[in-house]
């Protein structure tokens, strides 16, 4: 039963209702960093912790939080834990901190966190409002990877900064620039909407939209 | 608890409850990694010192380049400026200034070395930026920045540095950076010109 509902929340947070390409969350973020693997994952990483341990405290406290003040509740919560791996990043990994600049600190405006606080952490209990976390994380971390592949791949001829395409290889400068994700980001909306048709009396979570 | 809820006392000090205690959290996170950060912003200045002043401190520890800045490098006035002297065996190599100006996106810091003669360029280097990654990006590849190693420096008019392939070139700029190319090369003549005139250098 329990690993059932687990499993079902893995495969909408990371499949059915991806918070990326079913949700259109977090878009500005995918836009920004994905010119670099690297930055991607680090960007998810984040992300996933954020997410998950925002949604475990909202869900804890869900039931003396006042109804009325719950999103100031939760805003204070995200931003504390974005601070915190702002802080993280900045003492034991700086390079990454410096190439990921200000969009750790904009990991907060990340609707996806907010959006996943609001609609299921306040309605579940604490265990599987973190492992939520932890599916949409993983969601928005697998988009922001598979774009981050094409666009390093054709942008610099590199995955993960290793040179896979030879020397002779010409940058395809458009594709690190952010008419590059844009593309990158319609088409794979395309693709999944083709590949999985949305199922139209299906449930629609979500609901936040986010520049 | 739903007749407690409506009161205005309880949401304003369960607000004032949580946010003690995530405030409480991160100013002992923050405590606890502020000398680290600290120690990392340092060596970074540091690094990028004595990258300028053409230093090898590639792949070694940071422990090696503590050593080596301490070393080598003081911080030192000259005629009410303050510059970092770089010396090896008792002779002044060259002097380190910090240069700064807007580029594309936002302002550019970073820091320039002259040979003590003020006649050729020893390096330049980039501590923050805000240039489009990939393209003004690259200004921080090593393969723009060694471009500015023992750059004579001949001036005309307080006009230093050139983009090839104009009369009197000696620097390639960054094609598809256009823009920050030319922020760099303003920066940088400016920069240098100020310093030598304000060390007393001959221009």
């Amino acid at each position: 039963m329990v690993s059932k509902k687990i499993k079902e929340v893995f495969t909408l947070g990371i499949w059915k209702d991806n918070p990326v390409y079913r949700q259109i969350l977090g878009i500005c973020s995918a836009l920004a960093v994905t010119n670099l693997m690297l930055n991607s994952l680090v960007m998810g990483l984040g992300l996933i912790f954020v997410t998950a341990f925002s949604e475990l405290t909202v869900s804890i406290i869900r039931q003396f939080t006042p109804k009325h003040i719950r999103m100031m509740v939760q805003t204070l919560i995200i931003s504390a834990y974005v601070i915190i791996v702002d802080i993280l990043l900045k003492a034991y990994y700086p390079a990454m901190s410096e190439a990921l600049g200000p969009y750790v600190g904009l990991i907060i405006t990340n609707c996806i966190i907010m959006g996943r606080c609001e609609s299921y952490a306040q309605k579940n209990p604490p265990l599987y409002s973190f492992i939520d976390g932890i599916a949409s994380g993983m969601g928005y971390t697998i988009v922001l990877l598979i774009i981050a592949f094409f666009r390093e791949l054709l942008g610099f001829g590199t995955l993960f900064g290793f040179n896979v395409m030879g020397e002779a290889w010409v940058s395809w400068t458009l594709m690190i620039m952010p008419p590059g994700a844009f593309f990158m980001l319609g088409i794979l909306i395309w693709v999944a909407y083709n590949l999985f048709p949305v199922d139209e009396g299906g449930k629609v979570k979500g609901g936040a939209t986010n520049i | 608890m739903s007749k407690k809820k409506k009161r205005i006392v309880y949401p304003v000090v369960f607000m004032l409850l949580v946010t003690i205690t995530f405030t409480l959290t991160l100013a002992l996170i923050n405590e606890f990694t502020k000398n680290r950060i600290a120690f990392n912003n340092e060596l970074k200045i540091k690094k990028t010192l004595l990258y300028v002043l053409n230093i090898d401190i590639e792949n070694n520890d940071n422990e090696y380049i503590n050593k080596t800045y301490d070393e080598m490098i003081e911080e030192a006035i000259i005629n009410d400026t303050k510059v970092y002297m770089a010396s090896k065996d008792n002779e002044i190599i060259g002097y380190a200034f910090p240069i700064q100006g807007d580029g594309v996106w936002g302002a550019m810091n970073g820091y320039a070395a002259i040979t003590p003669d003020y006649k050729q360029l020893l390096g330049i280097d980039f501590v923050s930026h805000s240039e489009t990654p990939g393209l003004g990006g690259r200004i921080t590849d090593s393969k723009y920045k060694e471009q500015f190693r023992y750059l004579e420096l001949e001036s005309e008019n307080g006009i230093y540095i050139i983009h090839r392939p104009n009369s009197g070139g000696n620097v390639d700029a960054i094609s598809g950076a256009t823009g920050t190319s030319e922020a760099v090369r303003r920066m940088l003549n400016e920069d240098i010109d100020v310093f030598i005139e304000a060390v007393g250098g001959e221009r």
